[in-house]
């Protein structure tokens, strides 16, 4: 059996589908147009029942619908109209994974193999309006034995209609031939038969019917009496999770665009939890206005993404990360246009471990971990980082490490305490310095603006490497020198390339 | 009446009047060097700890920080403030440090508005609202005392305040103690004369002074001296 999800006057439900629930029962009570054109020309292309019953016609232009009075007109927007589709094909996914999507507005989805999961088709039609109905929708919805069948019902009939193998005929009898995918000249041949219902079309002796209107009449019939069987066209199995939005006026407050940001955040998460799907790497793209150089018009962007150690389906905590990164940027020109988009991935399902310790949690430390990078800064002058896990480096020179994203999930403890010894404070960068050597051994170290005497001296320790590119070569000392505050053991070491003592860092 | 009859009375109407509530037990995490373990019983969690010792001579306070974030990675994530960018890994690494629970922050690294001390005040305070975390280390030695000791108390309160509630222990690296009796714990490390072994240096001897404890008063210090080996001992 197929199951078609319809929604009348999809323009107007999908331009509403933003609005609060209780908006939104308000707004469909009042009289509401979608118009679409050039801005001197607009027309109406979808209108409501109430707008419909105050006599407002598809195709009428501005100027006759503000004639009717406490119209609601909204502009045609793709955008929205494409999340209204993915939302709806999101309803269907939720009783079948096979959904074709027909049309804007219309889905077919396949309920063979469903019935001891979800019921009898009285109970799943049911549970299809109370989902769609939650997600926004008012539906109209047909089940029969063929796709087709299915459609056409849920297009002519109000409600729910369920339509038993075997009576498609019967069932879609009393409905008009207009719905049928008909040319404009075959209607009018038809009018003049005097055939509107499907049932006089099914009617029909066949092969007058074919010999008069061709293959194409013959196959309208079959139509008619809810004959055709076909595959369905599926949906791809992985949608891009995109969401973009245009402003009519580049803006440069970024109050304006942390807006708009967050509502298409809510759209992106809205359709991965449809489909029970998380993400785990964010990406922005931001548009700039286009600015005028010499040479003709270039056009700017802004990309940022994120990269995060668990999938999550938090839109506070995907928001919270693009926020804090806008707001340390200094754009230089208005934004024109803002797209995000989730990669998708099957949400984390693990459960804590009892004899694990107590972690960050995953989700938030993200947050955490920006707003950190927002006070300290992302990098050095190197180009580490300044905010993660140290790794040492495979090499034998001197501080040589690099920095790793911090993660609280699947960490393993590799390294195991030892007896305590002494640590080096590193002064980064080494601090330059001047030495008194006596024969070969350092005599007075000049530190802290004085020369301080060496009491003890332990070296030299020599060490080189990278002779092929970027060599180092050093003579390292560890020296004891008198200071005010007692006795302090210091490392030095002299470059041996650039001929220059340095002093590296303090036992402490 | 007598004090008994009396007591029994003020205990009728006040049934808790006299009773004596004791604190709370608290865990501690362990520094790894024996001597401070032996005196302190460890660094106490939801407290302010605070670790002194002096910036030009080698105090050791460095060695006993990385010797507890050792001993605290094996068992907790960690999070270790770096005011001057002054921590080796080499030494981290030849300790046991657990380098994937330890967050390192570096601060005064980049062309950053704030000043190193206000990064890392900063850095604890949001670490610190977070959860999670066993030990938050805050290494100030490298920020003159002078501008350290304009930090207001009220600071201090706060985090002391903060940490309470947190299953965590807050420790700060200074030259000096700073948060006076908002620090549960106050340990003054200081140099002794150190040995070089046929011209190599090879041990640091030391000497812990507990400034302020759990149950003494400020003036009741407490003394232990201690060596460190050097990696190459």
């Amino acid at each position: 059996m197929f199951a078609c999800l319809f929604v009348p006057d999809f323009p107007v439900q999908a331009a509403l589908l933003p609005e609060e629930q209780a908006r939104r029962a308000d707004l469909r009570r009042s009289p509401i147009v979608i118009w679409d054109g050039p801005a001197n020309l607009l027309q109406v292309v979808a209108r409501n029942n109430p707008a419909r019953k105050a006599g407002i016609e598809i195709g009428m232009t501005k100027l006759q619908v503000e004639i009717f009075g406490g119209v609601i007109a909204r502009k045609r927007c793709a955008a929205e109209e494409e999340f209204a589709q993915h939302k709806l094909i999101g309803c269907a996914n939720a009783f079948s994974p096979r959904v074709e999507s027909t049309c804007p507005g219309t889905v077919i989805l396949d309920l063979s193999g469903t019935e001891k999961l979800l019921g009898n088709l009285e109970s799943v039609a049911g549970k299809i309006e109370r989902l769609a109905e939650e997600s926004g929708f008012q539906l109209q919805i047909a089940i029969a034995s063929n796709p087709d069948a299915a459609l056409y019902a849920a297009r002519g009939f109000r409600g729910i209609t369920i339509i038993p193998s075997g009576q498609e005929a019967m069932k879609l009898a009393r409905l008009r031939v207009n719905v049928l995918p008909v040319k404009p000249e075959m209607r009018e041949t038809l009018e003049s038969w005097g055939i509107r219902i499907f049932r006089a079309l099914a009617e029909l002796p066949e092969i007058p019917l074919t010999e008069r209107l061709g293959q194409e009449g013959l196959f309208l019939q079959r139509l008619a009496r809810g004959e055709i069987r076909r595959e369905l066209a599926l949906t791809d199995e992985i949608p891009r999770f995109v969401e973009s939005y245009e402003f009519d006026d580049p803006v440069e407050t970024l109050d304006s665009v942390s807006f708009v940001l967050n509502r298409l955040l809510q759209n992106v998460c809205a359709r991965l939890m449809s489909r029970s799907l998380a993400t785990n790497e964010l990406r922005l793209r931001l548009n700039l206005e286009v600015r005028q150089r010499e040479k003709g018009m270039i056009g700017e962007k802004y990309q940022q993404a994120w990269k995060l150690p668990v999938p999550t389906q938090d839109k506070k905590v995907l928001f919270s990360l693009v926020q804090l990164d806008l707001e340390k940027q200094a754009f230089i020109a208005p934004i024109k246009k803002a797209t995000i988009e989730a990669m998708p991935m099957k949400p984390r399902m693990a459960q804590g471990n009892l004899f694990a310790p107590p972690s960050p949690e995953a989700e938030r430390l993200e947050i955490t971990l920006a707003r950190i990078r927002g006070i300290v800064g992302a990098c050095d002058g190197d180009g580490l980082s300044c905010v993660g896990s140290p790794r040492l480096l495979d090499t034998h020179k001197p501080d040589s490490f690099t920095i790793e994203s911090f993660s609280s999930v699947a960490t393993t403890s590799s390294a195991t305490a030892t007896a305590s010894t002494v640590a080096l404070r590193v002064f980064r960068p080494a601090l330059e310095t001047s030495v008194q050597v006596t024969g070969t051994v350092p005599n007075l170290v000049r530190f802290a603006r004085k020369y301080r005497r060496v009491l003890a001296a332990s070296g030299p320790w020599c060490c080189s490497g990278n002779w092929w590119n970027n060599a180092w070569s050093r003579e390292e000392w560890d020296v004891a020198l008198k200071t005010t505050a007692g006795i302090g053991l210091y490392r030095i070491f002299r470059d041996r390339i650039r001929e220059q003592w340095f002093v590296e860092g303090i036992f402490d | 009446m007598d004090a008994a009859s009396l007591r029994a009375q003020i205990e009728a109407q006040q049934p808790y009047a006299f009773a004596v509530h004791k604190r709370e037990q608290i865990g501690r995490i362990d520094t790894g060097v024996a001597a401070i373990d032996g005196i302190t019983g460890g660094i106490p969690l939801r407290t302010l700890t605070e670790i002194c010792g002096s910036n030009t001579s080698s105090s050791g306070k460095t060695s006993v920080l990385i010797s507890l974030l050792a001993q605290a990675t094996q068992e907790h994530y960690c999070a270790l403030v770096d005011a001057s960018d002054s921590f080796s890994p080499e030494s981290g690494g030849a300790a046991g440090v657990n380098f994937s629970r330890l967050l390192w922050v570096r601060c005064g690294k980049s062309m950053a508005k704030l000043r190193p001390l206000e990064q890392a005040f900063k850095v604890a305070d949001i670490l610190l609202q977070g959860s999670g975390w066993g030990l938050v280390a805050v290494d100030l030695s490298g920020i003159p005392e002078r501008i350290v000791r304009r930090v207001p108390l009220s600071s201090w309160f706060r985090f002391s305040r903060v940490i309470e509630k947190q299953s965590a222990a807050l420790v700060f690296v200074e030259q000096e103690p700073h948060a006076t009796s908002c620090a549960g714990l106050v340990l003054r490390i200081s140099t002794m004369p150190t040995t070089f072994s046929a011209n190599l240096f090879t041990r640091l001897n030391l000497n812990i002074e507990i400034v302020r404890g759990p149950g003494k008063k400020p003036v009741q210090s407490e003394n232990s001296r201690f060596s460190l080996q050097t990696q190459w001992a």
